[in-house]
């Protein structure tokens, strides 16, 4: 906290203000009247039959703020776009939107966008002409051949069409996809033991979800779908009971029945030790598993795991009854479990829980594949950001072309992205607003926002009804000189291929021959190509049907998973862990966000270290500490936060703070957990293991107050909720 | 005698309206002497036919703005009073929306292609016209971004409501801004700040709720 004005001298200034408002009020009115004159009202030339101003019109488009795909419908009035809500006509967010969908209008009109397209001249990015900056880009290109590389976040629809065009037009292959916040281990698992890596999920039909670390109610996968999902499997059927294991409290924790707090990497073992109560104690019949399966069940027993992981013997054999009674049920595993060095296995035990209780084909189904490969979203993961940087590093890349990622914030620096980047010759980045990479580019593009242009997105996970969502402008570019995506792209391809892109005039000239290339089926009404493309922008998307798959469960090898070795020099597991709202730090710009309370912590504007109270006490650390947190690889300055909802081993940092050129509202505060990370691979996946890495904590003797909303964690003995003891409440005790 | 009873329900439901309208409310300890009274003064008020014009109370209380310079000098004057065009055939959107609007470039033209070509104010506007650029008029009626202020409700309330006459619609729109009908260009002339809107809002019996204007 900086800053001369304490609250006094603001109430003094307040009071100053409000005397002098009415001394000057005297005649009339001076102070809420706005002077006449001064304002421009300019009329319509020609009226659009269907636009009254001052009433807004909602169009239907795509969110882009996470990779998740949900359908919105945008209100415009005046040719700008208001009001983001969630559009009703899409199976996976059913009309509901979630906090970050709803600041997508901050980021469209964010004062630190990116206005003009600039150069890299004498060391300083300067503001070029397009033709210049395209003419630089494409005469590096020509050269680079297998060189070229693009990095992009999640991408889908025609958008990853173009860029695997583009890539093949100039020959290389090297379309690196980096997520931070990603459900890529699962997914592997899913791939080798169901056939399909995103098989849907069926929380409405669960009776118990089982949850470790998947936090599906905020940042696992599409958290607004099953937001809508979780609310079916608490109101249908009766009400369903959520269990979460996680090493810190997130908000699906915060919303359970039972929350287990367990050590990172202890999740296997208490997976495996359920699964081997219930097949042997309650005789699950497990002819689905194979024998190495049954012999790695047999092998974690409920006592010893007891011992080893510190969670009672008797919860576990509860737990293991519960699921055992209420079938089906429903067992995921999320980052914290697959942020393991071993996290693969780990997915794979906690994976044959669903198997040994029917889960597979019940609850969890296998959606049918959908058509036009091209369009299925190519999905970030971490393991290409390890890729792009040791290949960068190793001078196999000489032209690099960044968009959605920033791989200069994210990375941990261990990694040595930043060598990477110099190592990259000529590097463009095609950005709405500077941050930490397009700081270092040679060629920064200015982008139209998502709510400015064109699109198709195909959501890595279809809730129900498969669909191709549509984006298109909901309103005009908000600065003249910035370019859509998809409009960049196709430039880049009328260089490359001319006799095939020249055709098209623009991007929407692209996807309007697109749609019209596609098979009947696909047209909502019959013969009527025109309409039909109407009615899918009015609804926002075409429909796809992909009939559902029978599954067969392939008895995938699994490993125990490997423990680690506890370490004296850093005793404490260091979780980055993710929230809705920041998200992987691309959010960190949006005031909205930024102001919204941390779920749990209810922390505000800032970056903190949750600890347990009686780690905090052993180590004599009070709320508000500065501590510092070190890895073996480098250390971060953060005020510790005292929470019961984190395992007492484990030190929690939020991630997407700590920017350092992501404008005036993401600059300067709080710390970045990524940095400190090891470069620890997932053993089999190779994804960066993002809850392996393990601190040490020491103080730095400063203190200052946590800005937090609420300000006590007790009542006050006031009654504002009247509580009784867990034990005397019969559902806990169930479990 | 049961038709009666009805006819008495709906001349107390017309007359509800009507004491509401005059700040007279029918309690439920109103005598029935008074009540009788009050009914024949219904019956007397419809009969009549000139219901509600006189029984609202336009806001008092006025301002001396600022003389604006339009980039055209529109005579308010000339289309109101000498050629009896209603506010709301330009200002179309009034009835439909919070704002009233600026008549489209194309509507001035429809008249104006043939309509006092020579004059040099339509030579202007022409050009603007064939220019495809509406003109930037200066906005001369303005209430902060924290107030929600409709057109629609207002003309709902004060003319549709009550029948009144739309083809009298200025006498309403006169409330908040003058006899535009003496006007070239708008001028400013009531204060449009929240004590005069509250103050007219008691009188006539408007929302109360702060939440009404500011949301």
């Amino acid at each position: 906290m900086s800053g001369t004005v304490n609250r006094r001298d603001f109430l003094k200034m307040m009071g100053l203000g409000g005397v002098s408002a009415t001394l000057g009020g005297c005649d009339l009115p001076t102070t809420v009247t706005l002077e006449e004159g001064k304002e421009e009202v300019t009329s319509y030339l020609v009226p659009e039959e269907f636009v009254i101003p001052g009433v807004g019109v909602w169009y239907a488009s795509t969110c882009a703020q996470c990779p998740a795909g949900c359908g919105i419908n945008g209100r415009v009035r005046e040719g700008r776009v208001l009001k983001l809500e969630g559009n009703p006509e899409t199976a996976l967010n059913h009309g509901k939107l979630c906090m970050m969908g709803q600041s997508g209008v901050q980021g469209q009109y964010n004062p630190d966008r990116v206005t003009t397209p600039m150069m890299r001249e004498g060391g300083t990015l300067m503001p070029v002409s397009w033709d210049k900056a395209m003419a630089a880009i494409k005469d590096k290109l020509g050269a680079a051949g297998d060189r070229v590389a693009w990095m992009t976040g999640t991408i889908s629809g025609h958008q990853a069409a173009l860029v695997k065009n583009h890539l093949d037009a100039v020959g290389s292959a090297r379309h690196y996809k980096y997520e931070t916040i990603n459900s890529a281990v699962w997914q592997a698992v899913n791939k080798d033991m169901l056939g399909h890596a995103m098989p849907r999920l069926r929380m409405d039909k669960a009776k118990v979800i089982l949850s470790f670390g998947a936090d599906f109610l905020g940042t696992w996968i599409s958290p607004v779908h099953f937001a809508g999902e979780y609310a079916k499997f608490r109101t249908h059927n009766g009400r369903g009971t959520l269990i979460v294991a996680e090493p810190k409290m997130s908000i699906t924790g915060g919303s359970a029945d039972l929350w287990l707090p367990v050590r990172p990497g202890s999740e296997a073992a208490l997976a495996l030790a359920i699964a081997n109560e219930l097949m042997n104690a309650h005789g699950k019949d497990a002819s689905a598993l194979s024998p190495e399966q049954k012999a790695l069940i047999n092998s974690h027993g409920v006592d010893a795991v007891a011992k080893t992981t510190g969670v009672d013997a008797g919860r576990i054999k509860r737990i293991a009854n519960m699921l055992n009674e209420r079938t089906p049920s429903l067992v995921l595993a999320g980052a914290t479990v697959e942020g393991q060095a071993d996290g693969y296995n780990a997915v794979a035990a906690i994976m044959l829980l669903n198997v040994l209780l029917g889960n597979i084909g019940n609850t969890i189904e296998v959606p049918g594949d959908l058509p036009f490969a091209q369009l299925q979203a190519a999905q970030g993961s971490t393991r290409d950001l390890v890729a792009f940087a040791n290949d960068a590093k190793a001078k196999q890349v000489d032209v690099a072309l960044f968009y959605g990622a920033n791989p200069a914030y994210g990375a941990p620096d261990a990694l040595g992205v930043k060598e990477a980047l110099d190592a990259i010759a000529f590097k463009v980045a095609v950005t709405l607003f500077q941050d930490e990479t397009s700081m270092q580019a040679d060629v920064v593009l200015p982008a139209a926002s998502y709510l400015e242009d064109w699109g198709t997105h195909v959501a890595a996970y279809q809730g129900g009804q498969n669909a191709i969502t549509m984006q298109q402008p909901l309103m005009e570019k908000l600065h003249a000189e910035t370019r859509g995506f998809g409009d960049i792209l196709l430039g880049l391809l009328q260089a490359a291929k001319k006799d095939e892109y020249g055709k098209f005039a623009d991007y929407y000239a692209y996807l309007r021959n697109a749609y019209s290339a596609m098979p009947a089926s696909y047209k909502s009404i019959a013969g009527n190509d025109e309409q039909s493309w109407n009615a899918a922008l009015q609804t926002g998307l075409i429909k796809v049907d992909a009939p559902a798959k029978t599954i067969k469960v392939a008895a995938v090898a699994v490993n125990a998973p490997v423990a680690e070795k506890d370490d004296t020099q850093y005793p404490l597991r260091l979780v980055a862990s993710a929230r809705l709202g920041l998200w992987d730090g691309r959010h960190a710009n949006l005031p909205w966000l930024q102001e919204a309370p941390d779920q749990i912590s209810k922390v505000v504007w800032d970056s903190w270290a949750e600890l347990h109270p009686a780690t905090a006490e052993k180590m004599g650390i009070k709320q508000g500490d500065q501590i510092k947190v070190s890895s073996a690889h480098g250390s971060v300055t953060v005020q510790a936060v005292l929470l019961k909802g984190v395992h007492p081993d484990v030190i929690a940092i939020p991630m997407g703070q700590g920017h350092e050129g992501y404008g005036r509202y993401a600059d300067g505060r709080g710390a970045n957990p990524l940095k400190i990370l090891n470069p620890i691979q997932e053993k089999k996946t190779g994804e960066l293991a993002l809850a392996a890495t393990r601190v040490s904590i020491s103080k730095t003797g400063e203190h200052d107050k946590v800005v937090h909303m609420g300000s006590s964690d007790t009542q006050m003995g006031r009654r504002l909720v009247v509580t009784i003891p867990a034990e005397q409440l019969r559902r806990t005790e169930e479990v | 005698m049961a038709l009666m009873g009805q006819i008495t329900k709906i001349i107390e439901c017309v007359l509800r309206q009507v004491t509401a309208m005059m700040s007279i409310r029918l309690h439920g300890n109103c005598s029935g002497l008074c009540r009788t009274l009050l009914i024949l003064l219904g019956l007397a008020v419809v009969h009549e036919g000139v219901f509600a014009a006189d029984k609202v109370y336009p806001p008092v209380g006025t301002y001396d703005g600022k003389d604006v310079v339009q980039p055209i000098e529109f005579p308010h004057n000339i289309h109101v009073k000498i050629n009896k065009i209603n506010c709301m055939y330009c200002h179309t959107y009034a009835r439909r929306s919070k704002v009233a609007g600026i008549p489209p470039t194309s509507k001035c033209m429809g008249c104006h292609k043939v309509i006092a070509t020579d004059k040099e104010r339509i030579k202007k506007l022409t050009q603007y016209w064939e220019n495809k650029e509406p003109p930037p008029w200066k906005k001369v009626h303005d209430v902060p971004d924290f107030v929600h202020f409709t057109h629609e409700k207002h003309l709902k309330k004060f003319v549709f409501d009550r029948d009144y006459p739309v083809e009298n619609v200025k006498e309403v729109c006169a409330f908040c801004h003058g006899d535009v009908q003496n006007m070239t260009v708008a001028h400013k002339v009531k204060p449009l700040n929240m004590g005069w809107c509250k103050n007219c809002h008691i009188e006539n019996g408007g929302p109360g709720d702060c939440w009404k204007c500011h949301k």
